[in-house]
């Protein structure tokens, strides 16, 4: 029946929404939603970065030593990606140092120390009955101040995304609860708890990006949080739509397909097709911020895996360390193989139990060497193409993997390689057990050196070329006899070119007192680099290399 | 890779029933020496032996290559083609992957350029179904011959082709056309063959039923896509469709001929699916089953080979790169321009 519908070019209304290629790994979902949404009890040390993303550190505004209440601004953005920080509870602040954090990998960031105090006392927060008589300019400066960023994946300050997007224009407004990422379930047990004032929140994300539509988008198999949705969609205009449970539904560009059809073109954003995609737990931010008056201190956070005992969904304070919330739930030391941020096909691994929460953080799985055996070993690429058909992005990975191993950067890009969402449906279907990502990383890797290091080189060479010039010049004043007038600025210039390789350059400004011994000076130094013209080209080369 | 294996299982038991032992014979010598051909490959190339022995591929290979070759070859026949399947074709090209051409078909076309009256002598025990009833090809006398046809130490004096040769029981029906033998074929349809008759020409309607059967499995079983198996029938069905007059029948043969009467089964299958060497894309693989069906049947036709589908599938093997470049997908976000929209004003 369907694929009549498709011959005739009918939509089959029974058909959930979709999008190219994915794949169905099993979810491991309900282990973690048998119980309740709970909150935490208040750990001894808050670990606090001061960048949630990959953005520049935000600005203390707090001493060392101070005491802070909860609710309070420790630290402002230093530019307009950054996320304000808050303090979770109250306490003192013991040090601003760095701690290793798990952003992009366990690197090290410079983190608030928080030593709670357990009297959780808040300075008073003002909250807002009716946001409806807020102009959306308003909503958005709430929002901002509350230091909320995407709670999904990437963080992007939610603020800036709006801005950004009422300057482009929105038609369409995506709530995204596909949650398709095996092991995470924040967002279902978020609807399935709190969806009327997650409704709420997308209904202020709505007016502020004067979207015509607002929709929110979720997996067909998350039925219990359908039906509470449902519900509280009642009285609401926010439509619901259900996606085919496969991953990555909840990918921003698939999410987009799948409910409008369209497509992100390469290197744009949504808003550039109009479209705006925000997390559900963002949303849920958003009401606490606008409503309550409460900024962004706690996100929800899946915790699971066998070797937990208690797998469970916890509101969790940002900044609480990993290791408190495992022993919370009861961890099995001695199956416990190792630890993963987010879900299992995307997570980043931790090398570290003591890293904190951060706003990103939708789920830390604990692995068990029955749930995580070790990788197979790489067998050779056959070329099946199963990657082929399970790419959302619609790539050839066979492709992709043969020129990254040949490192054939040309053909690689032309097959699309800065495309490549790495989600990793390719490698997990891949037969030969091929870690497909990884090569990809690589690419991309070498290929941004290289252009680094050609950018460099050309600049270099358009230095040294003036720098030529410069000499021509002065030469044929020296050869005319002209009484040459000496500027300053491009002496300087000079000396700046020259800063990294020749020492000669230096006499030149401390003979700035006196124009003819300058020019003689100068002519001497001329002199100098034309009898070591090949040298100079050589060292220019060496300056290349080791800068 | 064992899938594939058990989906040659029918075909297998077919051409048997037909053509006695030495079918098993053929495929027991190839992948044992396949196997250890392989293995010393590995070795040479410091890869880990268990590793990459178990992903069968030499095994698989040697399968199909012991298919295509006439029934009781001689052990030597079956070497030198494995050696140059496994050790030429995969190995110096870099191994599993890395073959540009199809191995097991690169062996048979070696063999076939340069032993040809051997490839095309199909041994059947007791000259088949007119050479009398003494025994059959699956008696114990029908197993000793296969045997002394295979492994000629045991008995240095080979069979003597001129005595046993026999119209009907070359390679396939269509050589008979080739060879302008038609008649006997003729003849045999005339007298309304029985089905379990050893006739040749229901014998390879069987056996393509039995590969057809198998080839269906590996869709079913997702191994294979259906693109190129698809599109290679469909080209060659059409192709002799259009070609078909009942005037010129023996010149270029029935579609049904062409589909059931000779290996199209298994190449279409079985051969021309190798990932490694086909397209990899999904229009790709479209295009390249095109080029082997318009190859095979040409070749059939036209050209002065009796089997086609090992040149057909090399030709294809040579279109592949390139018909990947061009049948690439549009990636996501690529192509269609983003719509044009109003832009909103945002309230001051």
């Amino acid at each position: 029946m369907r694929l009549i519908n498709k011959l005739l070019g009918r939509r089959d209304d029974r058909a959930p929404y979709s999008f190219f290629g994915g794949i169905s790994p099993p979810a491991h979902k309900t282990r973690s939603l048998r119980s309740r949404l709970m909150p935490t009890p208040i750990p001894e040390l808050l670990l606090l970065p001061l960048s949630q993303n990959r953005e520049a550190d935000a600005i203390p505004v707090v001493n060392v030593g101070e005491r802070v209440l909860k609710f309070q601004l420790l630290a402002e953005p230093g530019e307009p990606q950054g996320t304000a920080l808050h303090a979770p509870t109250s306490g003192r602040i013991s040090s601003i140092s760095m701690a290793p954090v798990t952003i992009e990998s366990s690197s090290p960031r410079l983190c608030m120390h928080l030593q709670t105090d357990g009297v959780d006392a808040a300075i008073d927060v003002e909250a807002e009955a009716d946001y409806r008589a807020l102009g959306h300019l308003q909503l958005l400066e709430k929002i901002e101040l509350a230091g909320i960023c995407g709670l999904g994946g990437a963080g992007f300050a939610t603020a800036r995304k709006l801005s950004l997007s009422i300057n482009q224009g929105v038609d369409l407004l995506i709530i995204n609860a596909a949650e398709c990422e095996p092991y995470i379930s924040a967002d279902e047990a978020l609807l399935r708890e709190r969806a009327v004032d997650v409704v709420s929140g997308a209904d202020i994300l709505q007016s502020i990006s004067l979207a015509k539509r607002c929709v929110i988008a979720i997996a067909e198999d998350k039925e219990d949080a359908i039906e509470t949705l449902v519900a509280a969609l009642k009285t609401s205009s926010i439509e619901l739509i259900t996606l085919a449970s496969k991953y990555p539904a909840g990918g921003e560009k698939q999410i987009i397909q799948a409910v409008s059809g369209m497509q992100t073109p390469s290197n744009q954003h949504p808003p550039s097709i109009g479209v705006l995609v925000h997390n559900v737990g963002t949303a849920y931010a958003v009401y606490r911020a606008v409503v309550c008056g409460e900024p962004c201190i706690s996100r929800i956070t899946t915790l699971t895996g066998a070797p937990l005992q208690t797998p469970k969904n916890f509101e969790t304070l940002i900044g609480t360390p990993v290791s408190f919330l495992f022993d919370l739930c009861g961890i099995d030391s001695a199956i416990h193989t190792g630890s993963i941020v987010g879900g299992s096909l995307m997570g980043i691994k931790l090398l570290n139990l003591d890293v904190p929460v951060l706003k990103t953080s939708n789920c830390l799985i604990a692995m068990s060497a029955s749930e995580f055996p070790a990788a197979a070993p790489e067998l050779a690429c056959i070329r099946c193409g199963y990657c082929a058909t399970a790419c959302p992005a619609r790539l050839l990975p066979q492709q992709l993997y043969a020129f990254s191993r040949s490192q054939n950067h040309q053909q690689i890009e032309d097959h699309g390689l800065f495309d490549c969402i790495e989600c990793g449906a390719c490698a997990y279907v891949c037969p030969s057990s091929i870690p497909l990502v990884q090569y990809y990383r690589t690419s991309k890797q070498e290929i941004r050196q290289l252009q680094a290091s050609q950018q460099q080189s050309l600049r270099w060479q358009t230095r040294f070329q003036q720098h030529q010039y410069r000499i021509k010049l002065q030469q044929e004043q020296i050869q005319h006899h002209k009484p040459v007038s000496i500027d300053m600025d491009s002496i300087d210039k000079q000396a700046d070119s020259e800063e990294t390789g020749q020492q000669a350059t230096s006499e030149i400004p401390k003979a700035s007192f006196s124009r003819e011994l300058a020019q003689q000076e100068i002519a001497d130094a001329v002199a100098r680099v034309r009898a070591r013209k090949s040298g100079v080209i050589a060292s220019s080369n060496n300056n290349e290399n080791g800068s | 890779m064992l899938l594939v294996i058990a989906a040659c299982i029918p075909g297998v038991a077919c051409s048997t029933w037909y053509f006695g032992i030495g079918v098993l014979i053929n495929i027991v010598l190839a992948a044992s020496m396949a196997i250890a051909l392989e293995a010393c490959a590995l070795k040479l190339r410091g890869k880990e032996l268990r590793v990459h022995l178990a992903d069968n591929s030499a095994l698989v290979t040697a399968v199909l290559f012991a298919i295509a070759l006439p029934p009781g070859s001689a052990w030597w026949l079956l070497a030198i083609g494995i050696f140059f399947a496994i050790v030429i074709v995969k190995h110096s090209f870099g191994g599993l992957g890395q073959n540009l051409f199809n191995p097991a078909m690169c062996g048979y076309l070696l063999l076939l350029l340069s032993f040809p009256l051997d490839m095309t002598y199909w041994h059947i025990p007791n000259g088949g179904v007119l050479g009398g009833d003494n025994f059959t090809v699956l008696s114990l006398a029908g197993f000793g011959q296969s045997i002394t046809a295979s492994l000629p130490i045991f008995n240095h004096s080979q069979i003597p082709l001129q005595e046993t040769i026999d119209g009907l029981t070359m390679a396939t029906p269509l050589i008979e056309f080739e060879m302008g033998a038609s008649s006997a074929l003729l003849a045999a349809r005339d007298a309304g063959v029985s089905l379990f008759s050893r006739s040749s020409e229901t014998a390879w309607e069987l056996i393509n039923i039995a590969y057809l059967i198998g080839g269906l499995f590996l869709l079913y079983k997702k191994i294979i896509s259906w693109h190129i198996p698809v599109s290679i029938i469909a080209t060659i069905t059409v192709i002799s469709t259009l070609f078909y007059a009942p005037a010129s029948f023996a010149i270029y043969g029935t579609p049904y001929l062409h589909l059931f009467g000779s290996a199209t089964m298994i190449g279409a299958f079985f051969i021309a699916t190798d990932p490694v060497s086909a397209a990899t894309t999904s229009r790709g693989k479209i295009f390249y089953g095109i080029i082997i069906g318009l190859v095979i049947y040409s070749i059939r036709v036209w050209g002065s080979y009796p089997d086609s589908i090992a040149i057909a599938v090399l030709f294809g093997n040579f279109c592949a790169p390139a018909l990947d470049y061009f049948c690439r997908p549009r990636i996501y976000g690529h192509g269609s321009k983003p719509k044009h929209k109003v832009q909103s004003e945002p309230e001051s």
